[in-house]
C-alpha cells in the first residue's frame, strides 16, 4: 500500500507553478531611443548627373530661377572644351557668385542661424537634411572659422561630388 | 681571378647594362634612343592634306588642269624648301586693289622647317578618315577601326608620357581648334592600364576663351589660395568624405590643387590678353587654326609642357572649295612657321630643347569631285589611295638637318611610327614598344 507523502505534493504544485510563470511573455522593454534608418543618408545617390541635369540644377539653386536653352548650350559646349571638367565647373560656379543676381544668403542670417543655415544649404543642394554628425561638424567649422562666407560654403558644396549625383 | 680578368668582365658586364635599354623585342638595335629634347610638340596638320599641292609643290598643275612651271610651285615656305608660284596666286591676302588673295604671306622663318630637320615626303596613313586618322597620330596603332564620339581603345602619347616619364597634367596639353569632330576625346584612351589617370588637359580656345567662355568663365571671381580656397578646400573635403562615391567629373582629367590654381590663372590671364589683343597669334590671324595656334604659344609659354598637340583643320575645306584649300594650306604653314619661331625667340626654356613633328591626319583623292569654286577649280574628297599619302617632317635638337628619307617611288614611314619618334625624343620608347600596342610601328628616327 502506497503511503500518501506531502513532500512529492508539495514539490508537484511548486513544478507546475514554475512552468506556468516560465511560460509567461515578458513586457516589451522600451528604452526610449528612437528608430534610426542605419542607411547612410546619401545611400540612394547612385546616379552622375548628365552635364545639361547638373547645369540646370544648379542653376536653379544659385539664382532660384531655370537657366536659358542657349545658356545651358553654352555650359555644356564649354565643358566640352576642357581637359579639367571640375575645375571648369569651379570657375563657373564662381564666375556666377560675381553675378549681382545670384541668391546668397547674408553672413549675419549664417551665423545667428547656423544650425538653420545648415540644414537649408543641405536641402538646397543635396535635397536631403545634415545627419546629426555633419550638422555638428559644421556647427563646429563654421563658428571656429567665423570669417568663412556664405559664398564660400556655396562654393563648396555646389563643387562637392554628391552635388554630381542624384 | 686576376686583375686583368676582373676589368675585363666588369668592362663587360657595364656595357651590356649601358645597351639593354636600347635592344628591341625583336632582337634589332634601336638607332638614336637617347633623349634628344626635353618637349616634343607634334601638329596634326592640317585636316587633309593633298600631296600634290604641298610636299609635291605642284600648285595648280597636278589638280585643275594648268601646265607650265609658272603654275607650279611651293605656297609652304615655312615648312619646305622650294620657290613660290609665279601665276595664279590666290592663296594670299586679299589687297585693297587687285585680285583677291594674291599677296602672299612673308615667310616667318629664315630657314625653313625642312632644312632644320628631317622630311619624309612620302609617309602612309592609316585611313582616309579624319578621326581614326587623328587617333592612329596620337596611338601609334592603327590596329582598329575607330569610330567617332569613342575614346581611343589604346594610350595616348599623353597617357605613355604620363605614366612612363612620369609627368603632371599641366605636363601635357592638346590644344584642339574646336569641340567637333569628338576632338575633345582625344587627351586620353580608354584602355584599362592608362586613361584619364594619365590624360592630358585639353583647350578649344575658341570655345574656352570664346563667346561660351567670355560668358561664363570670364568673370570667375580670383579666390585667394589660402584664405578663399583653404577654407573652400577644407568643407569640400568634409562633405566628399561624408559621400561614398567620386563623381567620373563628366570624364575630365584631374589637375593637382597646385595645378589647378595655375589653371585658374592661366585662364585669367587669357582673358585678359584677349581683352588687349596681346595673344601670341601669328602675324596673320584669319581662321580658328591659326587662332589655335596662337593660344597654343599662351600654353608653351605658361606650362613649359613636356607634350603638345595641337590640332589644324581648316584645309578640309577642300571639300567644297579648292581655292580656300590653297588659302588654308598657305596659313596652317604660317600658323607652324609662328608656332617655331615663339619656341624658339620667346620661350628659353623650350628654345634649342624642343622637337616638333609635323604630320598630316591623311591626304586627299587624285581625282576631283564636281564642285566648283569661284575660280571654276575643282575640288578634292578624301577617300582613294591617294588620300592615303601623306607627308612628315621632324625637327629640333639631336635631329639631322636638311635630310629627306624616301621619295614619292619610295615610300618610307608610316603615320603609326609618330608615338614612337614622340617616344623616342622623350625617352620612353622603350617602354611604349613593351606596352605592346604599337606592333607594327617604328619611330621614323629608326627608320633613317
Amino acid at each position: 500500500m502506497q503511503i500518501f507523502n506531502p513532500i512529492n505534493l508539495l514539490t508537484g504544485i511548486l513544478s507546475i507553478l514554475l512552468l506556468a510563470s516560465s511560460c509567461q511573455k515578458d513586457d516589451p522593454v522600451v528604452y526610449e531611443v528612437n528608430p534610426q534608418d542605419i542607411l547612410s543618408p546619401t545611400a540612394g545617390k547612385i546616379k552622375e548627373k548628365s552635364p545639361e541635369q547638373f547645369v540646370a540644377v544648379m542653376y536653379a539653386n544659385l539664382f532660384g530661377t531655370s537657366i536659358s536653352v542657349s545658356d545651358q548650350v553654352e555650359v555644356e559646349r564649354l565643358l566640352r572644351s576642357t581637359g579639367d571638367k571640375r575645375l571648369t565647373w569651379e570657375l563657373i560656379v564662381s564666375s556666377y557668385m560675381n553675378d549681382p543676381n545670384v541668391q546668397l544668403p547674408d553672413n549675419l542670417i549664417m551665423q545667428q542661424d547656423l544650425d538653420g543655415f545648415v540644414v537649408e544649404t543641405y536641402n538646397r543642394f543635396y535635397f536631403r537634411p545634415p545627419s546629426q554628425i555633419e550638422l555638428e561638424w559644421w556647427r563646429d567649422y563654421l563658428t571656429n572659422h567665423p570669417n568663412v562666407s556664405t559664398e564660400l560654403v556655396y562654393l563648396a558644396f555646389a563643387t562637392s561630388d554628391e552635388y554630381f549625383f542624384y | 681571378m686576376n686583375r686583368r680578368e676582373f676589368v675585363k668582365k666588369a668592362g663587360l658586364t657595364a656595357g651590356l647594362s649601358l645597351a639593354s635599354p636600347y635592344i628591341m623585342k625583336n632582337g634589332l638595335f634601336a638607332r638614336g634612343a637617347m633623349s634628344s629634347a626635353d618637349h616634343v610638340v607634334l601638329v596634326m596638320f592640317a585636316g587633309g592634306v593633298r600631296q600634290q599641292e604641298s610636299v609635291l609643290q605642284r600648285y595648280l598643275t597636278d589638280s585643275q588642269g594648268l601646265t607650265g612651271s609658272i603654275y607650279e610651285g611651293n605656297i609652304m615656305y615655312n615648312l619646305l624648301n622650294g620657290q613660290a608660284p609665279q601665276d595664279k596666286i590666290v592663296y594670299g591676302l586679299d589687297p585693297s586693289v587687285g585680285p583677291q588673295g594674291s599677296l602672299p604671306i612673308p615667310a616667318i622663318l629664315s630657314s625653313s622647317l625642312q632644312s632644320q630637320g628631317i622630311l619624309f615626303p612620302e609617309v602612309t596613313a592609316a585611313g582616309t578618315g579624319h578621326y581614326s586618322g587623328l587617333v592612329t597620330l596620337l596611338t601609334g596603332s592603327r590596329s582598329v577601326t575607330q569610330g567617332l564620339r569613342n575614346r581611343p581603345r589604346n594610350p595616348t602619347i599623353f597617357e605613355y608620357a604620363r605614366k612612363h616619364a612620369n609627368l603632371g597634367a599641366t605636363d601635357v596639353w592638346m590644344v584642339g581648334n574646336r569641340i567637333g569632330n569628338s576632338l575633345p576625346l582625344l587627351n586620353y584612351s580608354d584602355h584599362p592600364d592608362y586613361g584619364v589617370e594619365y590624360g592630358a588637359n585639353f583647350i578649344a580656345p575658341d570655345v574656352t576663351f570664346g563667346s561660351e567662355g567670355e560668358e561664363h568663365i570670364k568673370n570667375a571671381k580670383s579666390y585667394h589660395p589660402e584664405e578663399d580656397l583653404g577654407p573652400v578646400n577644407a568643407m569640400q573635403n568634409f562633405l566628399n568624405r561624408s559621400f561614398n562615391r567620386t563623381g567620373s567629373d563628366f570624364g575630365g582629367v584631374r589637375n593637382t590643387e597646385d595645378e589647378k590654381y595655375q589653371l585658374r590663372l592661366f585662364f585669367e590671364e587669357m582673358f585678359a590678353k584677349k581683352a588687349s589683343n596681346t595673344i601670341s597669334h601669328p602675324p596673320v590671324v584669319i581662321n580658328n587654326d591659326m587662332r589655335a595656334v596662337g593660344y597654343t604659344c599662351e600654353v608653351l609659354k605658361w606650362f613649359k609642357p613636356k607634350v603638345t598637340v595641337v590640332n589644324l583643320d581648316s584645309v578640309d575645306g577642300c571639300h567644297a572649295n579648292f581655292t580656300g584649300y590653297l588659302r588654308s594650306l598657305h596659313r596652317a604653314d604660317h600658323a607652324v612657321g609662328h608656332l617655331w619661331n615663339t619656341i624658339q625667340t620667346q620661350i628659353p626654356e623650350m628654345a634649342d630643347n624642343t622637337c616638333l613633328v609635323v604630320c598630316p591626319e591623311h591626304g586627299r583623292n587624285l581625282d576631283p569631285n564636281s564642285i566648283l569654286d569661284q575660280n571654276d577649280w575643282l575640288a578634292y574628297d578624301h577617300s582613294d589611295l591617294n588620300a592615303t599619302r601623306i607627308f612628315s617632317m621632324v625637327a629640333g635638337p639631336g635631329i639631322d638637318q636638311n635630310l629627306v628619307v624616301g621619295s614619292e617611288s619610295n615610300p618610307i614611314g608610316d603615320i603609326s611610327d609618330i608615338v614612337l619618334t614622340m617616344a623616342e625624343v622623350l625617352g620612353i620608347k622603350l617602354q611604349v614598344i613593351q606596352a605592346g600596342l604599337t606592333s607594327s610601328s617604328q619611330s621614323l628616327l629608326d627608320r633613317i
